[in-house]
C-alpha cells in the first residue's frame, strides 16, 4: 500500500508543531539574534552596592562587572524574609536606581582633580620660590590676584591638576586660615551621613581633627520636622514602611508614595489589598491620589486649618460627647494632658503661660533635685498635686525614677485630665487664645471675619503659693478650648455644632481649605473610629509638601495632635510617618566618634546652616519679613520689634544656637591670650565678652574677620539643589554674576537690625577658596575653585541604612574609581597627609577654643528655665549656663593624618554613648585592636587602624549597639539606670551577635535593638517609633517627659504657638512694583516637590530619566491659569520674583490647582537651561527665587527638648511661602554663542 | 620604544590629543616633523596642522590646558571617549570597552593608563603598534566620528578641527554620510557659559532592544515634537 496519496507533499501540517495545548509552537527561524541577549547579560561577577542619593529607599542592587567594567545593574532579591503574614521587602529599586551605571562612564564625569586655570597659574608661579602656605599668604594678600580667580566662578577656565597639586592648596589654604583667622572659618558641608556614612565621615574626622565646621543639613533641608523635638524630643523617628501594612487607616498627608517613595510602596498596594482604608490629602491630583479611597484636595499650605478641624471632630466624638476608654488611657500616661499650667494676666486679659512646677508650690512638693524641672499635676488618688515621675527633672541628679510608671516617686496616682465638673474647679475664667486666620492675604484669605483675640471659658483651680494665689487649668481642657469645643461652662467662641463657621470646626475649615465639611468629618471619624478599635493602627504618612511651609509647627502639630489623641503613636500600624530625607544613621552612637573625631578630642564644631547660611550669604540683607508680622496679638511683655537676625544673634549669645565662627578674634589666639593673664579659659572669655574686649562673630557677620573663608561640599549639590536662596549665594558668598533682583535693606529704606552691625556696602566675594568633591560636573561643581574627582557609588566601600527598612547594607567597590578619582576616604586622608606635611613650624600644638552651644540629651539641657539675656543685665554671663561653654581642645597641627588613620584614645577614658547614656567600650576597642591592627609608628602608634574604608566601616560595626549585639545589652542596662525598669530583654541573646562588614556584603542584616531609637526590631511588631516609650514606660525626651503637646517657652508663647493653631503663609512681599514688569499679571504660589524621574538633581541630568520627563527644566501650571497668560503646553516661560528668576519649559495639567505652580526639587541648572531676560544670565534653578526665613521659635535653646543639637533642633529653610511672576519668553537665548552670552553679563553685572 | 611604534604619524596624533604638558611643548617641533612629513597626508592637509603645532608649542600652557577642559574634557559633543559619539549612555556601552580591551590584550598590551580604553589618543597609540593597514581598517570604522568631530571643531573655529582631518585621510575612506549627518544634527554644547549640555540632552534617544539604532518610535516621535517650542526659537539673542 503506497502512503503517497496520504502524506503531503507540499504542505505540512502545523499541527505537529503546536505545544502545551496549542498555546505554544515550534519556529525554524535563525536564532542568531538570542547572542545579543547572551552577550548583553555576561559579566564576570556581581558585587552588591547600592545608591547614596537621599532617597531613603536604600536598596540593595547587584552590580555586574565584565572586564573590570560595569555592565549594568539589577535589584537584589535577597532580603532577610520577614514573619509570616507580613509581605517581604524585595524587590527594593526604581527606574532611577537601574540607570546609575551610566553615570560611571558619563561624559559629564569629573575626569581629573581640576583648579581654576588662572588660580593654578598664579600657585605654580608663586611655588617656585615660596613653601606652600607663604604662597597663599601672599596670594590672599594681594586683592587683584584673589579676584582674578574669585570673580571667574561659575564661568568655566578649569584646569587639570594632579592630586599633589590639589591637595597642596587644599591644605595649604586650610592652614593659612586657621592660624590667621581661626580654624572655625573653615566650613564643610556634606549632607545625609545615613547614605554612605564613611564618606561623610571622611570630611568630618579631618574637619573635626582640625577645628573646622561641620554644618548641619537636615534642618537647612527643611527635612528636620521642629514639632518632632517639641513635641518627643527626638529629631525625626518614623515606622518602617512594613508597618504601613499593620495599619487599618492610612492617611497620606502630602506624601506621594507611589512617585517618591517608589520601592516601599507596594506596602501601601498589599495594605489596601488586605483591606487598609486610605485617605489622600494634596492640593494636586498625584500619584497617591489614585490610590485614595477619598482624596480631599486642601489648598496648598492651609494644612493646619485641616489638621484642626479633624481634631476638632475627634475630641467632640471621642473624647467629650463620649470618652473612648483607649483614648482615655492613653492620653492620661502618654500625654500631657494632665499637667497644669499656669494662668497669667496682663492688662486684665488673661493668657496660658508655663507650666506649673514643683518649685511654684509651697514646700516644692518635697522635690529637692531640679523642682523647677518638675511639672505637676492632680492625683485623684490622694487628692493633692503631685510631681509625677518621667518629668526632665528627674533625667538628671537623680536616678531611677525617670519613668513613666503612673507615680510620683514611691506614690501611686492616677492624674486628673478635666477640671470641668463643678465639684473639681474652683472657677471659670475667660482665657485669651490668638487667631491668626485673620492675617491671610491674597490668594488664602477668606469672607469670615474673626477677631485676632478669641477669649474662651476654661475651669481653673486656684492654689496660694510663695507668689501669692494662682489660677491653673489643665492641657487637656486648654486645649479642648483651643480646638472651639464647647464644653457647655458658656462664654464664646465654642461651639457644639460642626456647622458654626467658628475657628475650629469643619465648616470653618471649609472656607480656608476648599475641602467640604462633610468629608473632613468622616474622615476624622472614620481615623479615629479604627483607631479606638485597634488599640491605634491608624496611620498619618507625611511628607515635605507640609514641612516646608513657614509655619510648618502649625500642620505637623495639627497632625500629631490627632495622633495622640487617638494614641496611635508607638503602637504597630500607627502613628506618625514622617518620610524627609534619608535621616536614619542606624548605628549612630558608632559612628559618631569616628565622624567628630571624639577619640582624639572633644567637643566638634557644629553648626546649623540656615542661620549660618543666612548671615554669610548676605540673605538677612534683604529680609521682608518683620517680627511683628508674625509676633501673637497675646505675646507677652517684652523686646520682641527686632529683626530676625536679631533673635538668632541673642540666641547665639545665650547659649541656644551654635555660632561659627565664633568670636571675632581667632580663638587660637585668645587661648594664648588667657593662658599668658593666667586664666581659665571660660573664665578668661565671659569676662572678655561682657567687657567687650571679645566680641562674637554674629553680631558683624559683614566684617572680614567673621567671613567663612575655606567651604568644603562633598556628597551634595548645595548650590544647585539645596540652596535656598541661591542668587545670593552667588552674588555675596562666591562674588560672581548673579540674579538677584531686589534691594537691599539699605537701599531701600526698610528697618534695620538692631543687634546686627549693618555696612553700607555688602561684601562680594567671602569665600577664598570652594573645594567641591564630586563624581559629576554638578552646578556646584562648575562653581568651585577647585573640583576633586570622587569615585562613584559603584566604586568605593561604604555602609547605608535607612528609615524606611530596618537593613544595613554596603556600598562596594565593584570597579576601580574611573579615571584620576578617588573614594572620598582617600581623598580626605591624603588632604590630611598633605596638611600634616607642610604644617610643622607653622601650626603646631595648639589650644584651641570651641563655643558650645547647650546640647539637648545632657545634664545642661535644664540651663535656664527663663529667658535672660546677660549682655541686656538680665544675669550674670556664665558659660554653660547663660551663655554657651567655650571648652579648650588641645589640636596637635603636626599629627592630623596620624590621628585620622587611628582609633584615639578618648573612648577609653571616656566610653561612647548617645542620646543621654554612656557605657564603658573598652572591650569593643580591644577587639577593634585585635581586628583591624594597629598603626607601628608616628603620633597614633599603638591604636587600632583605620586606614581604609573597611577598617572605618569595622569601628562604626563594632562600636555600635545597633550592630553589636554587647554593646546593645550594656546600652539597655546604661539606660535602665536612669529609668529605674529593666530593658536589657531587648537585646537578650544578642550579646555575640556581631555584624561585620562581610557580613552585610553577604547579605543586607537587620540591625539589633538599641535605645538610641524609640523602636525594636523583634518577631512580633515592625520597627515603630515611640514603641518603647509606650511599652516599657520611657519618658519621652521632653520637659514633661511625656508626648508634649503644650509649649510654654516664653518664645513660643511669645510667637502664639503654645498650643497648635492654623497659620496662613506669611507674606514675604518678593513681587514688588520695581521687579515685577508691566503686562505680567499671573502670580502664583511656587511650590517644589520632588520629582519622578530624579532624586533630587541626581538622575536629573541622566538622560534617559530626561528623555521620560520632557528633557530640561519644567514648571507645572493649571489649565485655567496657563490660560490667563497665554501660555501653552511646552511653551518656554520665565519664573521670576525679587530673589532672581529661572527658566524653564510650562507643562500645563489638570493635575494643578489654580493658584499654585510647581516646579520639580533641583532640576540642574547645567541641562537644557537658556538665558533669562530678566536677569541676562543663564536661567537659574528653582531655588533662585526662593530665600531663606529664620523663624524665632526654632531658635530656642537651654529648655530641656527645645535646646540644640546638631540637626536635631535650629532653624530650617522653609520655602513654600514664595510667590512668582509667570510669563512666556519672547525669546529664547541658549548664550552660547560668546558674544550675545558675554553683553547682558556685563550689563548686569553694573 | 622605536621598534614597537611602527607608526610614528599615529603616535604624533596620540599626542597631540593628548592633554597640554610643558613636556609636550618642548616636543612639538620634533612632533610637528613627523607630521610634516608624512605623505600619506596631503599638502594641505599638513599645511592645516601647523597652526595647531605652533599654538602647542608657544601659547601660555594655561590658555592650552583651559582650552583643553573646555573642549574636550567638558563638552560631551567633542568627547575623545569615542564610544560616547557611538554609544551614548546606552548599556552597550560597557560590552564595547570590554571587547576593545580584550582587543588591546591580543595585541599584546595591558592598558596603563587611568583613561578609559576608548580614550582616543589610547587608541592611537595602540594602532600605532599595529601594521598600517590593520590600524587604517579600525580608523575606517570610526571615519564618521572624526568627520564630525572635525566640522564641529572647524565650526568653533578650533585648531585642533585640522587632527581630525588628518585622520579621515589616514582612513582612506570617507565616513558613513548618514551616520555623519546624524552626528552633526545635534547642536554643539558649549561649556563656556554655564558648561551646558543643552540640547544634546533632548535630542539624543533612548534605545530599546537588540538593535540600538531602532530606538523607540514613540519616544523619538514625541520628543520630535517637544523640539519645537510653540513659541519658536530664535538662533540668538541678536535677531
Amino acid at each position: 500500500m503506497s502512503h503517497l496519496l496520504d502524506r503531503l507533499n507540499f504542505l505540512q501540517s502545523n499541527e505537529l508543531e503546536k505545544f502545551s495545548n496549542g498555546h505554544g509552537h515550534v519556529t525554524r527561524e535563525n536564532r542568531d539574534w538570542e547572542d545579543t541577549y547572551r552577550n548583553r547579560w555576561r559579566h564576570d561577577k556581581i558585587v552588591r552596592s547600592t545608591h547614596g542619593v537621599n532617597c531613603t529607599g536604600s536598596c540593595s542592587w547587584k552590580i555586574y562587572v565584565k572586564s573590570g567594567i560595569v555592565t549594568w545593574e539589577t535589584q537584589q532579591t535577597d532580603y532577610p524574609r520577614t514573619r509570616a503574614d507580613l509581605p517581604n521587602h524585595e524587590p527594593r529599586g526604581c527606574a532611577r536606581g537601574a540607570s546609575y551605571s551610566w553615570y560611571l562612564y558619563s561624559a559629564n564625569r569629573v575626569k581629573n582633580p581640576l583648579v581654576r586655570g588662572r588660580l593654578m597659574k598664579i600657585w605654580r608661579k608663586m611655588r617656585e620660590t615660596l613653601d606652600p602656605i607663604a604662597a597663599w599668604t601672599k596670594l590672599q594678600a594681594d586683592p587683584i590676584l584673589r579676584a582674578s580667580y574669585v570673580e571667574t566662578r561659575g564661568k568655566g577656565g578649569f584646569v587639570r591638576a594632579t592630586w599633589d597639586e590639589a591637595t597642596e592648596i587644599t591644605a595649604a589654604a586650610n592652614a593659612y586660615t586657621a592660624k590667621t583667622y581661626g580654624p572655625d572659618r573653615v566650613f564643610g558641608f556634606s549632607p545625609i551621613p545615613a547614605m554612605s556614612m564613611v564618606s561623610y565621615a571622611a570630611g568630618s574626622r579631618y574637619l573635626s581633627l582640625m577645628g573646622g565646621v561641620c554644618m548641619s543639613f537636615y534642618d537647612w533641608y527643611c527635612d528636620l520636622p521642629p514639632a518632632s523635638p517639641m513635641t518627643w524630643g527626638e529629631q525625626t523617628d518614623v515606622p518602617e514602611s512594613a508597618d504601613w501594612y499593620n495599619s487599618g487607616y492610612l492617611l497620606l498627608w502630602g506624601s506621594n508614595v507611589p512617585q517618591t517613595r517608589t520601592p516601599d510602596a507596594h506596602f501601601y498596594t498589599e495594605a489596601r489589598y488586605k483591606g487598609t482604608k486610605s485617605a489622600v490629602i494634596c492640593p494636586d491630583y498625584s500619584e497617591a491620589a489614585k490610590f485614595g479611597d477619598v482624596w480631599l484636595n486642601a489648598k496648598q499650605g492651609t494644612d493646619a486649618a485641616l489638621a484642626m478641624a479633624f481634631g476638632h471632630v475627634i475630641l467632640r466624638e471621642f473624647h467629650l460627647d463620649r470618652q473612648s476608654e483607649y483614648f482615655e488611657d492613653y492620653t492620661r500616661k502618654y500625654s500631657d494632658f494632665p499637667m497644669l499650667v499656669k494662668l497669667d494676666e496682663k492688662d486684665g486679659k488673661i493668657i496660658p503661660g508655663r507650666f506649673l512646677r514643683a518649685d511654684d508650690l509651697d514646700g516644692k512638693l518635697g522635690e529637692d533635685n531640679n523642682p523647677e524641672w518638675k511639672t505637676v499635676a492632680y492625683d485623684e488618688t490622694s487628692k493633692a498635686f503631685v510631681a509625677p515621675n518621667g518629668s526632665v527633672g528627674y533625667r538628671w541628679g537623680e536616678d531611677g525614677e525617670w519613668n513613666l510608671e503612673e507615680r510620683a516617686h514611691e506614690a501611686e496616682t492616677y492624674l486628673k485630665m478635666s477640671l470641668v465638673l463643678e465639684e473639681d474647679h474652683d472657677d471659670v475664667l475667660g482665657v485669651d487664645f490668638p487667631y491668626f486666620g485673620g492675617e491671610a492675604y491674597g490668594q488664602f484669605a477668606t469672607d469670615a471675619d474673626h477677631p485676632d483675640v478669641l477669649t474662651r471659658n476654661i475651669p481653673v483651680k486656684k492654689i496660694k503659693s510663695a507668689q501669692g494665689e494662682i489660677a491653673v487649668a489643665t492641657v487637656f481642657d486648654l486645649f479642648c478650648a483651643n480646638y472651639g469645643l464647647d464644653r457647655g461652662l458658656g462664654g464664646d467662641w465654642v461651639t457644639d455644632d460642626f456647622s458654626n463657621d467658628m475657628p475650629g470646626t469643619p465648616a470653618w475649615a471649609e472656607k480656608i481649605t476648599g475641602v467640604p465639611a462633610d468629608k473632613i468629618a468622616h474622615v476624622a471619624r472614620e481615623f479615629a473610629d479604627n483607631a479606638e478599635k485597634t488599640n491605634g493602627k491608624s496611620m498619618i504618612i507625611i511628607g515635605a509638601a507640609m514641612n516646608h511651609w513657614f509655619h510648618m509647627d502649625m500642620n505637623y502639630r495639627g497632625v500629631i495632635n490627632m495622633l495622640v489623641m487617638c494614641g496611635c503613636v508607638g503602637q504597630s500600624g500607627g502613628g506618625w510617618a514622617h518620610y524627609v530625607g534619608q535621616e536614619k544613621l542606624r548605628p549612630q552612637t558608632g559612628w559618631q566618634p569616628l565622624a567628630f573625631a571624639l577619640d582624639w578630642n572633644r567637643p566638634p564644631r557644629h553648626m546649623n546652616s540656615t542661620s549660618a547660611w543666612y548671615a554669610h550669604t548676605d540673605q538677612w540683607r534683604y529680609e521682608t519679613l518683620k517680627a511683628d508680622e508674625i509676633l501673637s496679638p497675646t505675646a507677652p511683655e517684652g523686646d520682641w520689634d527686632i529683626s530676625l537676625i536679631d533673635y538668632n544673634i541673642r540666641a547665639e549669645r545665650m547659649g541656644w544656637l551654635p555660632s561659627a565662627p565664633q568670636l571675632k578674634t581667632n580663638p587660637l589666639e585668645v587661648a594664648k591670650a588667657a593662658k599668658n593673664a593666667g586664666k581659665e579659659i571660660p573664665a578668661y572669655v565671659a569676662e572678655n565678652l561682657k567687657s567687650g574686649n571679645l566680641e562674637m562673630s554674629c553680631e558683624d557677620p559683614d566684617n572680614p574677620a567673621n567671613w567663612p573663608r575655606n567651604l568644603f561640599v562633598w556628597r551634595s549639590n548645595l548650590l544647585g539643589s539645596s540652596g535656598k536662596g541661591h542668587e545670593y549665594f552667588l552674588k555675596h558668598l562666591l562674588g560672581t554674576d548673579h540674579g538677584v533682583l531686589g534691594k537691599d535693606l539699605g537701599e531701600d529704606g526698610g528697618q534695620l537690625p538692631k543687634e546686627a552691625k549693618w555696612h553700607k556696602d555688602a561684601p562680594r566675594g567671602k569665600l577664598d577658596l570652594l573645594v567641591t568633591i564630586d563624581f559629576r560636573m554638578s552646578t556646584t561643581a562648575v562653581y568651585s575653585d577647585i573640583v576633586l574627582p570622587t569615585a562613584s557609588w559603584y566604586e568605593k566601600d561604604d555602609m547605608n541604612t535607612s528609615d524606611m527598612h530596618p537593613f544595613i547594607h554596603p556600598l562596594q567597590a565593584a570597579v576601580d574609581p574611573a579615571y584620576e578619582s578617588k573614594s572620598d576616604w582617600e581623598i580626605f586622608k591624603s588632604i590630611a597627609k598633605k596638611f600634616q606635611e607642610i604644617t610643622p613650624g607653622y601650626l603646631d600644638k595648639e589650644t584651641d577654643i570651641v563655643a558650645l552651644p547647650i546640647l539637648h540629651d545632657t545634664p545642661a539641657e535644664i540651663a535656664q528655665d527663663q529667658v535672660k539675656d546677660w549682655k541686656k543685665g538680665e544675669c550674670d554671663l556664665i558659660p554653660g549656663k547663660t551663655a554657651p561653654a567655650y571648652v579648650a581642645v588641645e589640636r596637635d597641627y603636626t599629627a592630623i593624618y596620624d590621628r585620622f588613620t587611628a582609633l584615639g584614645p578618648m573612648l577609653d577614658k571616656l566610653g561612647n554613648g548617645g542620646k543621654g547614656i554612656s557605657w564603658d567600650t573598652q572591650e569593643e576597642i580591644d577587639n577593634l585592636t585585635a581586628l583591624n591592627g594597629v598603626q607601628l609608628d608616628g603620633a597614633a602608634a599603638g591604636r587600632p587602624k583605620i586606614e581604609s574604608a573597611i577598617d572605618a566601616c569595622e569601628i562604626i560595626l563594632m562600636l555600635a549597639p545597633e550592630t553589636n549585639g554587647n554593646v546593645a545589652v550594656k546600652a539597655w542596662k546604661a539606660l535602665s539606670k536612669a529609668t529605674g525598669r529593666e530593658h536589657a530583654h531587648l537585646a537578650e541573646g544578642e550579646h555575640g551577635n556581631k555584624i561585620r562588614f562581610h557580613d552585610i556584603a553577604a547579605q543586607p542584616r537587620k540591625i539589633i535593638s538599641s535605645p538610641t531609637w524609640s523602636g525594636i526590631e523583634s518577631e512580633k511588631v515592625s520597627y515603630n517609633a515611640g514603641y518603647t516609650n509606650v511599652h516599657e514606660l520611657i519618658p519621652w525626651r521632653t520637659l514633661t517627659g511625656r508626648q508634649q503637646l503644650y509649649q510654654d517657652h516664653l518664645w513660643m508663647l511669645a510667637f502664639g504657638e503654645g498650643f497648635m493653631s492654623y497659620r496662613p503663609p506669611v507674606d514675604l512681599k518678593t513681587i514688588t512694583k520695581d521687579v515685577q514688569d508691566e503686562g505680567d499679571n499671573l502670580v502664583l504660589n511656587f511650590i517644589t516637590p520632588h520629582q519622578k524621574w530624579g532624586i533630587h538633581s541626581t538622575y536629573s541630568d541622566n538622560l534617559l530619566m530626561l528623555t521620560l520627563n520632557r528633557g530640561g527644566p519644567v514648571v507645572w501650571i493649571s489649565e485655567v491659569d496657563a490660560k490667563s497668560a497665554g501660555i501653552v503646553d511646552n511653551d518656554w516661560i520665565e519664573v521670576y520674583n525679587a530673589n532672581g528668576a529661572l527658566t524653564a519649559r510650562a507643562v500645563v495639567s489638570q493635575r494643578i490647582k489654580e493658584g499654585t505652580t510647581f516646579m520639580y526639587h533641583a532640576q540642574e541648572k547645567i541641562v537644557n537651561t537658556p538665558g533669562s531676560e530678566k536677569t541676562g544670565h543663564r536661567g537659574g534653578i528653582h531655588n533662585s527665587v526662593t530665600r531663606t526665613v529664620l523663624k524665632p521659635t526654632h531658635m530656642i535653646g537651654g529648655y530641656a527638648q527645645q535646646s540644640y543639637g546638631f540637626n536635631y533642633y535650629g532653624t530650617v529653610g522653609s520655602n513654600r511661602d514664595e510667590f512668582v511672576v509667570i510669563r512666556k519668553m519672547k525669546k529664547v537665548d541658549w548664550l552660547d554663542k560668546e558674544k550675545s552670552w558675554k553683553a547682558p553679563a556685563q550689563e548686569a553685572a553694573k | 620604544m622605536t621598534q614597537i611604534l611602527n607608526d610614528r604619524t599615529l603616535k604624533a596624533l596620540s599626542l597631540i590629543l593628548s592633554y597640554p604638558t610643558c613636556e609636550l611643548q618642548h616636543a612639538m617641533p620634533e612632533i610637528g616633523a613627523v607630521l610634516s612629513s608624512d605623505t600619506r597626508l596631503t599638502a594641505a592637509a599638513r599645511r592645516a596642522l601647523r597652526p595647531l603645532v605652533e599654538e602647542l608649542a608657544v601659547r601660555d600652557i594655561y590658555d592650552l590646558e583651559e582650552q583643553f577642559v573646555l573642549l574636550f574634557d567638558r563638552s560631551r559633543t567633542l568627547s575623545l571617549n569615542l564610544f560616547e559619539h557611538v554609544h551614548g549612555e546606552s548599556r552597550d556601552r560597557g560590552g564595547a570597552m570590554v571587547s576593545l580591551v580584550e582587543t588591546y590584550r591580543d595585541g599584546g598590551f595591558d592598558p596603563a593608563t587611568s583613561e578609559l580604553p576608548d580614550h582616543l589618543p589610547v587608541l592611537l597609540e595602540f594602532l600605532a603598534t599595529r601594521p598600517f593597514t590593520e590600524a587604517q581598517d579600525t580608523l575606517a570604522d570610526a571615519a564618521h566620528i572624526f568627520e564630525a568631530l572635525n566640522a564641529r571643531l572647524v565650526r568653533r573655529e578650533s585648531l585642533y578641527g585640522a587632527v581630525f582631518a588628518c585622520l579621515m585621510q589616514l582612513s582612506g575612506v570617507k565616513g558613513d554620510q548618514e551616520a555623519v549627518a546624524e552626528m552633526l544634527a545635534q547642536t554643539d554644547d558649549d561649556p563656556s557659559d554655564l558648561e551646558a549640555l543643552d540640547e544634546v540632552w533632548e535630542e539624543s534617544e533612548v534605545v530599546f532592544g537588540p538593535d540600538p539604532n531602532a530606538g523607540c518610535p514613540q519616544v523619538r516621535d514625541m520628543l520630535a515634537r517637544m523640539n519645537d517650542p510653540v513659541n519658536p526659537t530664535p538662533l540668538t539673542a541678536a535677531e
